[in-house]
């Protein structure tokens, strides 16, 4: 694997701010795009901007024929057994909310997640609790707890493969293994693991996946939401309407096959394309080398930063965290640390990173966090940590 | 503290960008939560905070250091300086108005609303280059006990007195005069005029004024109005000051020969002496009712030393 050639892909990199390079390292937040990506983009908006799976015209068929093509791609990044088992949404945000909302769960049953969850699963969870549903939560990433947790009137589990928070990775192996075991659906944020680990939706035997396009080097707007055929079957669609009925009359319609009766209205066809193009991408560089790279540029920064007395939340050791470096500097606020690297064209995130339950159940204002990705090198990383030391000199 | 300091400078400049009234906004309301005793949660402060260490942090580490461990002191400090140069700017605008002059009466030092100091310029009858008068010692400026019967007048019997003690070959006069001008044609106004020849020798010339006030009291007006219109280079011309009293309608050879007379230079030398015990230091120097205003001063400056 070049470096060097993969950075070439990404236009951004041939940007300056103030004569000086950039150093992106916030793609836990939204990915750069490669060249491969906007070209398919502007391929759909040049060659044919037209409707997909209605039209008869040429122009028509080609948009069908791409988004076909596209979800043919995602198929087989996931292992899933069926082509209709991928559902194009607009974020994973749109994906946990499909699911949650329709799996008609009732008064007395009990959902399963994670401390650490994104508010994107705390929040529908937590909005359960008006239909009688009990919210329940298990430490991330400790399997004994989680296990004492799932009782037999857990239906449902739903919690991240990778925290967003601090790159720490849940045994979802064993957590969907004792879920189906409780007889409890099962569904995996993977919007922090595609992308950065294989994801094989078939020997995870997970019921429900999701991710979000802008995170994999794809267009904003765009998520994949996989589940198992008959689930989705009994899936009710949270969207009606353009598209996802097959006929109707003035009393009553019929609903289209499994994924268009999820896919209501005209959809983001460019985005969609580009997301087909960006796993074409991620494929080509291959997932076991960019996990590789991330590990080794994680391993470099937690050696150097906890060196010189950072805290580093979810531990010190690299490979209990995916490509995701969250830190404190004892005395000054996340932003500031944030701030201060803006200033020098690094650009990290900072905050409570939308899990603002945990900072606050933990007394913490926030964390900075480094998200590295395939385009970033070890002199970035190196330039990361002067400035990092530079900074902790301030106090 | 920053807030305030970003309120008052992005306000102003949210007048013409609207990313910065945006910014604005948010000082505006990490002031009121503040001002209400609670915690600004915008982070405007923070922000401001890490982008000035930051940029200070690539030359001047020790700076950026110092910056960021006493930030709040030196935004505490920063808008003291704020609110003092608010209150001085105030004060300055007042003065501005009142006196025409940033610094108070009668002061010359530099005002920002007049920064060529166009008010509070004076020719200065102490200056070595010009004066053709002895050196008057600075004193506090009176009218009290100065006799000034002998000086052309507007007596009106109202309720305000105006002297103005000007010079006609001065510049600043010439400048004050349409102000002085404006003000002595008011019916509430009893108007003293009095040359006082700081400048190139024009004793002749209050000579002249003093026969022409002898001869008719109501012309001295209709001559200064040319007097002050005429160029510089003739005022030394007496043939050309006698064609002026001639216009006005008075008998040039009447007013030449009375002007050599000793009577009359003796007036003149009385009246400097009593100008002199003014305690005047330059021209203009108008008294509005006994107080002193020197410098051409706007005509809203001396209307409201009026009763």
């Amino acid at each position: 694997m070049n470096i060097s050639e993969i950075r070439r892909d990404f236009p951004i990199f041939n940007k300056q701010i103030n004569g000086n390079p950039i150093i992106y390292m916030d793609s836990a937040c939204v990915s750069l795009k490669p060249t491969q990506v906007i070209n398919a983009i502007n391929r759909y908006y040049n060659e044919f901007p037209a409707c997909g799976g209605r039209s008869e015209h040429r122009l028509g068929k080609k948009v069908t024929e791409e988004v076909h093509n596209a979800r043919k791609i995602i198929q087989k990044f996931l292992s899933a057994k069926r082509i209709n088992e991928i559902i194009f949404t607009k974020n994973s945000t749109e994906g946990i909310n499909m699911v949650i909302n329709s799996l008609n769960l009732q008064e007395g049953d009990v959902v399963l997640t994670s401390d650490k969850e994104h508010n994107s699963v705390l929040l529908p969870c937590q909005a359960l609790r008006k239909q009688g549903v009990e919210y329940r939560t298990f430490k991330f990433g400790d399997i004994e707890d989680f296990k004492n947790k799932l009782t037999e009137e857990v239906r449902f589990v739903s919690t991240a493969h990778i925290s967003n928070l601090d790159g720490t990775i849940n045994p979802i192996e064993e957590i969907i293994k004792l879920s189906h075991k409780n007889k409890s659906l099962v569904l995996i944020d993977a919007a922090q693991s595609a992308g950065h680990k294989k994801l094989n939706v078939r020997k995870l035997n997970v019921d429900f996946l999701v991710f979000s396009g802008h995170k994999v080097f794809g267009p904003s707007g765009t998520g994949i939401l996989y589940g198992k055929l008959d689930l989705l079957k009994n899936l009710k669609p949270l969207m009606i309407g353009g598209s996802t009925v097959k006929n109707s009359t003035y009393e009553n319609y019929e609903i289209e096959d499994i994924p268009e009766r999820f896919e209501a209205g005209l959809q983001n066809y460019a985005g969609i394309i580009g997301l087909g193009e960006a796993i074409k991408y991620l494929q080509k560089i291959g997932l076991k080398n960019i996990e590789m790279h991330e590990y080794q540029l994680n391993r470099l920064l937690s050696q150097e930063l906890s060196d010189f007395g950072v805290e580093i939340l979810g531990g010190l050791d690299p490979e209990k965290r995916s490509s995701i470096i969250s830190f404190n500097i004892k005395g000054m606020h996340p932003h500031e640390i944030s701030g201060i690297l803006n200033e020098s064209n690094i650009m990290i995130r900072s905050g409570r990173h939308c899990v603002h339950s945990w900072f606050n159940a933990n007394n913490l204002e926030g964390s900075a966090r480094i998200s590295l990705s395939v385009y970033n090198t070890e002199e970035e990383c190196k330039r990361l940590i002067e400035e990092i030391k530079k900074i902790k000199n301030l106090i | 503290m920053i807030c305030i300091l970003a309120l008052v400078v992005f306000g102003i400049l949210g007048i013409f960008s609207a990313t910065h009234r945006k910014i604005a906004l948010e000082a505006f309301d990490c002031v009121f939560r503040r001002l209400t005793i609670r915690k600004c949660t915008s982070g405007l402060d923070r922000r401001l905070k890490s982008q000035i260490t930051g940029k200070l942090m690539k030359k001047y580490p020790r700076v950026a250091k110092f910056t960021f461990k006493y930030f709040e002191l030196i935004s505490w400090v920063f808008t003291i300086i704020l609110i003092l140069s608010i209150a001085y700017t105030v004060i300055g605008g007042y003065n501005y108005y009142i006196y025409g002059n940033c610094n108070g009466p009668n002061e010359d030092s530099f005002c920002i609303f007049d920064p060529l100091g166009g008010n509070s310029k004076f020719s200065d009858i102490d200056s070595e280059e010009f004066c053709s008068l002895d050196p008057i010692e600075k004193k506090d400026l009176t009218i009290k006990g100065i006799n000034l019967s002998s000086f052309p007048k507007f007596e009106r019997w109202a309720e305000n007195d105006v002297v103005f003690i000007g010079c006609y070959a001065c510049q600043y006069t010439r400048e004050s005069y349409p102000s002085i001008k404006k003000l002595s044609e008011r019916d509430d106004v009893n108007f003293i005029f009095a040359h006082f020849p700081a400048k190139d020798n024009t004793q002749v010339i209050s000579n002249i004024l003093n026969c022409i006030n002898e001869v008719n009291e109501t012309k001295f007006i209709e001559f200064n109005d040319m007097i002050f219109r005429l160029d510089l280079s003739l005022l030394k011309n007496e043939e050309e000051l006698l064609r002026i009293v001639e216009s006005i309608g008075l008998n040039k050879e009447e007013i030449s020969q009375c002007s050599y007379t000793q009577r009359i230079q003796n007036i003149t030398q009385s009246q400097i002496s009593e100008l002199q015990s003014t305690g005047i230091y330059g021209t203009p120097t108008v008294f509005v009712n006994e107080k002193a205003v020197v410098g051409p001063k706007p005509y809203r400056v001396y209307k409201r030393l009026l009763k």
